[in-house]
């Protein structure tokens, strides 16, 4: 099911405004504002990264610059239930690799993974600040202390039962396995006055023929185009979407 | 040495600190009503200046002094509580916020009136939620009995505290990392000079003081600056809050006179050691300190004798190894953590702590040469001091004062690999090339 973006934007407007008028400068409004989309949405959508850059005054590329600097921001959906396990040194010496292990067994995943069933992403964190309560790890960001490798098999089956006493996490979207990565599924966006234009710098990768027939035929012509999605297959195609004389991006001295 | 009775942790596991009536029973916001009604900001500046309060985030610096370095030019100046406690073995901020959030609060308020501040922040690490929750609705409170906002304790002045929560990022614990973040940029650090004093949240003369350090403050104006300075040893007095894990059999926070040596710490405090068991090494200030040995557990704990004893006190957070530790695996663990929260801006600490991960997990997996346990110690030199903020220089003491000590623990991952080889005589060649 789509989210209804505008809906979900309209509906916490007041909030929004709250947090914006809180500082002095409305930048600073970045990281509460990505919260609470995160928090309704489960992750940081291509909407609310631009509705966020907007609000906050900057560009959506460095809305995204500050979104990935951060670790609890997510750019693709996550599991339900977001198991983040302390590695740090505390609880390392306290058993931590024990309980690690089981939970990649039991989970079938590794670290900053998700389960097919979209129910549990897992990863390895580092301290949590409750090293006199190790082996500890975060639950959806609540707390869980003294673990044990019985606890998480208990754990887990609460959680698959349905029967866990921490909510789950908003969930708009099937996540992928990996947690990280490129933003998913933004691979139909286009960024805005570069749609349809070839990137000679990586078109069809490294060695690939039209690829380096269409940078050659944009370095002639003095062109150089930013981003655009796809390969494409042969010259021709190349030829078709080159821009027009007169619609040319020039930056010179990029190449 | 007298005892003393903790004055931050009194209360936590006995009472319902989070709530501000419980809290005023205990003389809560008395210290904040006089410091507005009854104090020039002047005065609160003094007691602070002459209690020797240092700072409680891990450098020390005296919370006096740094309140002083504030130009008198007219600029709007903000105080930013740091509460994005994230040193590996601290967990002394999460309990002062999740049990006592009002103490934060007055102490907050008593050190913005204290600079005249025109707006107060607290930052709070993004996975302290429940804490963050807690904090939220203290602060609710406290607005409503008119101790934050408009003419606060029915004065003349007006301050508002804003909660800020991180996202996960310890670079945001040092003071420019943070200012940035809460300026709604990545937390990255910034070079200094200017310092924040003069050039810091908005450009704007600006404060960032830990939460232990601004939750003394209210404690020093009800007792008086004599009763800090009393505690403890002359340069480095009061009470601290140490946090102590790892292989201790009471592991938590134990607020402590500085002075006390860490024997009575780890024996007495923390229980002592599980049977049959040495300690092997101590870290007594958190992830970025240098590992003191059996020999040294009668050094004070204090920022001054634990510094002459080669490592730093740091935030007070103890973690105790004894002799079942691997230091090889200790000292990987630690490295990973670095190199996952180095910003990246700078080539030393980027690429040092990133291939300093990459030889200890090496060694490690018994794949390692025995040039790069040499290697690692010269990498360390290449990275502290050269670094632009204080994450590269903490990378580097707990692995050199482990190599040191335990050298041949570090070269057991290196014995499967015979020494000739390109890459190890190029190394070598490196290595001895920079000495």
């Amino acid at each position: 099911m789509a989210l209804d973006f505008e809906a979900l934007r309209a509906r916490l407007q007041p909030e929004i405004d709250r947090i914006v008028a809180q500082y002095p400068q409305r930048r600073s409004a970045l990281l509460p504002l990505v919260h609470l989309f995160q928090e309704q949405i489960g992750f940081a959508t291509p909407e609310a990264v631009d509705f966020v850059a907007r609000t906050c005054g900057v560009t959506p590329a460095q809305c995204e610059s500050v979104i990935t600097f951060y670790t609890l921001f997510y750019r693709r959906p996550i599991g339900k239930y977001n198991l983040q396990v302390c590695r740090n040194l505390s609880c390392t010496l306290r058993g931590a690799k024990e309980i690690m292990e089981r939970f990649r067994e039991r989970l079938g995943i590794g670290h900053l993974e998700t389960t097919d069933d979209g129910l549990f992403s897992y990863e390895e964190v580092e301290c949590l600040a409750a090293c006199d309560r190790a082996p500890c790890m975060q639950v959806n960001l609540r707390f869980v202390y003294d673990l044990t490798p019985e606890m998480v098999d208990e754990m887990i089956e609460a959680m698959r039962a349905g029967a866990y006493g921490v909510e789950p996490l908003a969930q708009t979207e099937q996540p992928p396995r990996e947690v990280r990565g490129p933003a998913w599924p933004r691979a139909a966006r286009k960024s805005a006055g570069a749609v349809g234009v070839p990137n000679p710098n990586n078109a069809g990768g490294v060695g690939d023929e039209p690829g380096r027939m269409a940078a050659e035929r944009f370095r002639e012509e003095g062109v150089l185009a930013v981003s655009a999605p796809g390969r494409f297959a042969d010259a021709e195609t190349v030829d078709a979407m080159l821009p027009a004389p007169h619609d040319q991006t020039v930056m010179e001295g990029n190449y | 040495m007298p005892t003393y009775e903790p004055v931050l942790t009194k209360g936590i596991g006995e009472l319902d600190l989070t709530d501000i009536g419980v809290y005023r029973k205990q003389g809560g916001y008395e210290q904040l009503r006089r410091a507005v009604r009854e104090m020039e900001p002047d005065g609160v500046v003094d007691a602070v200046m002459k209690s020797n309060l240092r700072g409680r985030g891990g450098a020390g610096f005296p919370t006096g002094r740094k309140w002083s370095f504030l130009p008198k030019d007219g600029r709007p100046r903000y105080l930013v509580c740091n509460c994005d406690e994230a040193e590996p073995g601290t967990f002394k901020d999460r309990m002062l916020l999740e049990f006592t959030p009002h103490q934060i609060i007055e102490g907050i308020m008593a050190s913005a009136y204290a600079i005249r501040a025109a707006r107060a922040f607290i930052y709070i690490r993004g996975e302290m939620l429940e804490g963050y929750g807690i904090f939220t609705r203290a602060l609710a409170q406290a607005r409503a009995a008119g101790m934050v906002g408009e003419k606060i304790c029915g004065g003349e002045w007006s301050c508002e505290l804003v909660v800020h929560r991180g996202a996960g990022a310890y670079i945001c614990g040092e003071e420019t990392g943070l200012l940035n973040s809460l300026e709604g940029k990545r937390g990255e650090p910034r070079l200094k000079p200017p310092f924040p004093a003069n050039a810091g949240l908005y450009d704007m003369p600006t404060v960032v003081n830990n939460v232990e350090t601004l939750a003394f403050v209210p404690h020093i104006l009800a007792r008086g600056a004599e009763w800090f300075a009393s505690i403890g040893p002359v340069k480095s007095p009061g009470l601290k809050i140490v946090s102590i894990s790892g292989h201790v059999r009471k592991p938590g926070n134990y607020e402590v006179p500085l002075g006390v040596t860490i024997r009575e710490l780890i024996f007495e405090h923390a229980g002592g050691l599980f049977d049959g068991r040495k300690v092997k090494a101590v870290q007594p200030g958190g992830g970025s300190s240098a590992c003191l040995f059996e020999e040294h557990l009668d050094v004070a704990y204090d920022f001054d004798s634990i510094a002459a004893a080669g490592s730093m006190l740091g935030s007070g957070a103890m973690v105790v190894m004894d002799d079942t530790t691997d230091m090889l695996e200790a000292a990987f663990v630690l490295q990973r953590f670095y190199a996952h929260e180095s910003c990246g801006q700078c080539t030393p600490c980027r690429e040092g702590t990133h291939w300093s991960e990459a030889m200890l997990e090496r060694l490690l997996e018994g794949h390692g040469r025995k040039i790069d346990v040499d290697l690692l110690t010269t990498v360390g030199d290449k990275i502290a001091g050269h670094s632009l903020c204080a994450l590269g220089d903490a990378s580097v003491p707990f692995l050199q004062s482990a190599i040191k000590r335990f050298p041949e623990e570090f070269l057991r991952g290196a014995e499967r690999i015979p020494e000739v080889s390109l890459l190890g005589t190029t190394a070598a060649k490196l290595a001895a090339a920079t000495r």
